[in-house]
C-alpha cells in the first residue's frame, strides 16, 4: 500500500490487514480497486491544443479589482437590503401598530370619540351588574365576579378611567405613529449605501485607469 | 519558477506574471477539463473561462496551495457547462463511420511515438476510461480525477472542492469501486495486466 492508502486507513489498518489475509474476495477486490487507479493513471496527459494566456483584450472589460473592493460590495449590498427592509417595515408601522376593535368587528372604527366614550360607561356597568345576579361562584367564573358590584357602578361611571383609556387612542389615530425603525438609523443606512457606491465607482475608476496605463 | 511572486505580481494587475502561472499550470487545467467534460473544444473553451475568472478574482487567494485554488476555478467552470448542457442539451457533431460508430480521431493517428497497433490500443483504452469516468455523478467524476488522473493530495483536493477530508476519501472509494465495475465491462480492451478479475465483490 502507498502512503495515500496507508492515510486511508490510518484508523484501523492492523483491524484491516488481519481481515485481508483471511479473507481472499476483500483481497481480491482491494487490488482491483489499486489496478483500477493504475488504469485511470495510465490514462494519457493530453498536451493542451493551445496556449490558454490572457490578452490585455481579453481581461479589459473587467480588469482585476482591489483586495477592498469585494469588501465594499458585501457592506454596501447589505446596507442597501436593510435601508430596503427599514423603509418597508416603517410603511407598514401604522396597520401593525392599529387596534384591532376599532378597525375591525362591531364598527367602531368609523364611531366618533365623543360618542364613544359617551356610549363606554354605559355598557360596562350593564355588564359589572349581570354578574353578581348570577350567583355563579368566584372558582368558576373568576373574571365576571371580579367585576365590581352594582352600587359601584355608579361610580365607575363617574370616574374618569375609562376616558383615559378612549383618550390614548384618538392620539394615535389623529398624529402619525412612531416609525419602527428610527429615522436616524434609516439616514445612517443610506450615508452607508450612498458612501459606499461612491468608493466602488472610485476603486473600479482607478483600477481600470491604472490597467490601460 | 518562483509562484509566490508570480502570484503576488498578477495581484497586482500584472498579466505577464499571471500568463507564466498559466503556462505553468494548463496542461493541469485542460486535462481536468477534459476528463470531467469528456469533449476536447468543451474543454478548451472552459479552461479559458476558467483562466479568465481566476484573471478576475486573483486578489481574493489568500495564499495556501495555487493549484487547489485554479482547480476549484476549473470544476465549478466545468459544472456551471454541465448545468448549461443538462438545461440545452445538443447533439455533438462527431465524424462517423458507415456502422455509426465515431472515426479516430486524427490526433491519435499523429503521434510519432507509436505504432498504428499501439495508437489504436490506447485510443480504446482512453475511451473506455473516459466512457466509465462520464457515467459517474459530477461529484465523483472531479475528485477521481483530481486525485487519480491529476495526483493531487487528498487534502488539496479537499480545498479544490471545498468539502470535509473524509468526504474526498469516501466518494474517491466509491468512485473507484463504480469504475472497476464499469472497466470489467470492457475487459478485452485493457491490457493484459490490467484485466480486472470479474465477480469479486465486497458482498
Amino acid at each position: 500500500m502507498n502512503r495515500r492508502d496507508l492515510e486511508l486507513l490510518s484508523s484501523d489498518s492492523a483491524r484491516l490487514e488481519s481481515r485481508l489475509a483471511s479473507d481472499p474476495g476483500l483481497r481480491a477486490v482491494l487490488d482491483d480497486l489499486r489496478e483500477t487507479r493504475s488504469l485511470l493513471r495510465r490514462l494519457p496527459a493530453r498536451k493542451a491544443p493551445r496556449n490558454f494566456t490572457l490578452t490585455r483584450k481579453m481581461v479589459e472589460k473587467n480588469p482585476p479589482m482591489p483586495r477592498a473592493y469585494p469588501a465594499f460590495r458585501l457592506v454596501t449590498a447589505l446596507a442597501t437590503l436593510l435601508l430596503f427592509f427599514t423603509v418597508g417595515l416603517n410603511a407598514l408601522a401604522p396597520q401593525l401598530a392599529s387596534p384591532a376593535p376599532l378597525y375591525g368587528m362591531g364598527g367602531g372604527g368609523g364611531a366618533d370619540p365623543e360618542v364613544f366614550s359617551a356610549q363606554a360607561p354605559a355598557t360596562e356597568p350593564a355588564a359589572a351588574t349581570e354578574a353578581p345576579a348570577a350567583e355563579a361562584p368566584a372558582e368558576i367564573l373568576p373574571l365576571p365576579t371580579e367585576m365590581p358590584p352594582a352600587e359601584d357602578s355608579e361610580r365607575i361611571a363617574e370616574t374618569p378611567a375609562p376616558k383615559n383609556g378612549i383618550d390614548e387612542q384618538p392620539a394615535g389615530r389623529a398624529g402619525k405613529p412612531a416609525p419602527l425603525v428610527p429615522v436616524t438609523w434609516q439616514a445612517l443606512l443610506a450615508g452607508i449605501v450612498v458612501i459606499g457606491a461612491l468608493l466602488m465607482l472610485l476603486l473600479r475608476q482607478s483600477a481600470i485607469s491604472r490597467w490601460r496605463r | 519558477m518562483n509562484e509566490q511572486a508570480l502570484i503576488q505580481d498578477a495581484q497586482a494587475g500584472n498579466l505577464d506574471a499571471f500568463n507564466a502561472l498559466v503556462l505553468h499550470y494548463q496542461d493541469s487545467v485542460f486535462n481536468t477539463a477534459l476528463r470531467i467534460l469528456g469533449d476536447d473544444d468543451l474543454a478548451a473553451d472552459v479552461t479559458q473561462e476558467a483562466f479568465l475568472s481566476a484573471f478576475r478574482s486573483i486578489a481574493s487567494f489568500r495564499g495556501g496551495s495555487f493549484k487547489a485554488w485554479l482547480m476549484r476555478t476549473v470544476t465549478n467552470a466545468c459544472y456551471d457547462e454541465l448545468r448549461r448542457q443538462k438545461r440545452r442539451p445538443t447533439v455533438p457533431l462527431e465524424p462517423e463511420n458507415d456502422d455509426g460508430e465515431e472515426i479516430d480521431s486524427p490526433r491519435w493517428l499523429a503521434d510519432p511515438d507509436m505504432t498504428p497497433e499501439q495508437k489504436a490500443e490506447a485510443d480504446e483504452m482512453e475511451h473506455a476510461i473516459q466512457h466509465c469516468l462520464d457515467n459517474l455523478p459530477v461529484e465523483f467524476k472531479s475528485v477521481v480525477v483530481m486525485a487519480d488522473l491529476q495526483g493531487m493530495d487528498y487534502s488539496e483536493v479537499a480545498i479544490a472542492v471545498r468539502v470535509p477530508l473524509g468526504t474526498i476519501k469516501s466518494r474517491l472509494a466509491r468512485a473507484r469501486l463504480r469504475l472497476r465495475e464499469c472497466l470489467q465491462g470492457f475487459a478485452e480492451l485493457l491490457p493484459a495486466s490490467f484485466r480486472l478479475e470479474e465477480g469479486t465483490s465486497l458482498g
